[in-house]
């Protein structure tokens, strides 16, 4: 990354004209006579230094003001860093909240045959884990939803070479992978995060997806595709993934 | 022209100089942002001026080059030279600006009437003047910024290709295109650059 942005040309996303790529003839001559004629083009008075910096000053003033939520009227727009944190974890324990809600409220699928009433297990059903109303049953939740969108953005990317040569599609990329970066470290800072076969699995998907994300905003060469190729590969990634997130859960889990 | 240039990059603080006055201002150290300010404002307005032709426009968009550049000292992390950073903000939010100025019809005067054009020679035939301050209103923006900011200002195509998010071939290549569409546009004039 640079101080400046990337392009995916060589005009840099200037307007260059229709023609851009045509060569032109050229006239030693009238480049000799523009280029001495040019510098009248223009030409700039003596740089009123005190005015702009007293201006400057004042529009930095302003803005501190504004910031500091002195100015009557003025919302601040600086939010303290931890506030977006917890909108964030906020927000995925309102929809787990949700989720366990409609849950709830969906009937119990008719059955009208005595004889399955009959020979249905007495054993808890896969899904009732789901009933629990224990908080880390609600974390597991959380973290087999995250785990879904992590195993679709993987598996998205390892199937779309093309899209990664895309620099629009790399882009996209990009995008969903900061949200499963969020979801991946709220879990990870989670009480689900103290548990000892997830959190080396968070650990290693927050590895990639930054990964994928940094390299989001041009389109990836094929050295940089090797590269989390090889993170993916060497760490087992999606396999373990997918085993931890036991079957039929991921599908119900994307689907809510 | 070429001294002007050669005289603001020696006001320009050496490298190692600039990189401590960048890490003041980064801690928000006013007199580095002064330090600053003063090292480069001249170059920036000039910029401006050559690229809209207006003091208020200049000024106004020197003004707003320096507030971006301090308000966003964290995000420039160094790769560059601090000026060929303030370049880059300058070239874009005067861009921004013009195209704005262009979309709202807000300004009367059109970009070719706020050019101005100094009476000195090669110049003199009020006729040819005024052909050349259309021909290169009239050049694509980018064009038009690359032969502003060579053949008017004495940028180097290294300093604009910076400035500009472009390669330096590319900016030769625009250069050249500009100045063979003014050579067009100007034909009946050619006894002007013919000897």
């Amino acid at each position: 990354m640079t101080d400046f942005p990337t392009f995916d040309d060589n005009h840099g996303g200037h307007d260059f004209g229709e023609d851009a790529d045509v060569v032109l003839p050229t006239d030693p001559e009238f480049d000799a006579w523009i280029a001495a004629a040019a510098p009248a083009l223009n030409v700039p008075p003596t740089t009123p230094r005190l005015d702009m910096w007293d201006a400057i000053q004042a529009a930095q003033q302003t803005s501190s003001a504004a910031q500091a939520g002195s100015i009557a009227g003025v919302t601040s727009l600086r939010r303290p860093r931890w506030l977006m944190p917890v909108l964030i974890a906020a927000a995925l324990l309102i929809g787990v909240g949700i989720d366990r809600y409609a849950i709830r409220t969906t009937p119990e699928p008719r059955v009208t045959n005595p004889q399955a009433v009959a020979s249905t297990p007495t054993q808890p059903r896969a899904g009732a884990a789901r009933d629990s109303t224990d908080p880390s049953g609600l974390y597991r939740l959380a973290a087999v939803q995250t785990l879904t969108q992590a195993e679709a953005l993987l598996t998205a990317y390892r199937a779309n070479d093309v899209a990664t040569r895309n620099p629009a599609a790399a882009r996209q990329l990009g995008t969903w992978g900061r949200e499963v970066l969020s979801s991946t470290r709220l879990l990870l800072d989670s009480p689900a995060g103290d548990d000892p076969t997830l959190r080396p699995l968070l650990n290693d998907i927050e590895l990639v997806l930054v990964q994928i994300i940094r390299l989001s905003g041009a389109p990836l060469d094929s050295s940089e595709r090797v590269l989390i190729d090889g993170a993916m590969r060497e760490r087992a990634l999606l396999p373990r993934i997918r085993s931890a997130v036991p079957a039929g859960v991921a599908s119900a889990a994307s689907d809510e | 022209m070429e001294t002007d240039n050669t005289l603001q990059r020696e006001r320009a603080p050496h490298l190692a100089d600039q990189r401590a006055l960048v890490e003041r201002a980064r801690r928000g150290d006013a007199s580095a942002h002064r330090a600053l300010y003063d090292a480069h404002v001249d170059r920036i307005y000039r910029l401006t001026f050559r690229m809209t032709g207006r003091d208020d426009l200049a000024r106004e968009l020197t003004q707003d080059t320096f507030v971006r550049a301090f308000a966003g000292m964290q995000g420039f992390r160094g790769d560059a030279a601090f000026g060929t950073w303030l370049h880059t903000i300058a070239v874009s939010v005067t861009l921004n600006e013009l195209k704005r100025r262009k979309r709202e019809h807000a300004r009367q005067a059109p970009l070719e009437e706020a050019l101005t054009i100094s009476r000195s020679a090669p110049l003199s035939d009020p006729v040819l003047r005024d052909r050349l301050m259309k021909a290169v209103d009239a050049l694509p923006e980018g064009c038009r910024t690359v032969f502003m900011m060579h053949d008017a200002e004495g940028f180097t195509h290294e300093e604009i290709a910076a400035a500009l998010g472009v390669t330096p071939g590319t900016s030769k290549a625009q250069l050249s295109r500009g100045r063979a569409k003014l050579r067009v546009a100007l034909a009946e004039f050619a006894e002007e650059w013919k000897p």
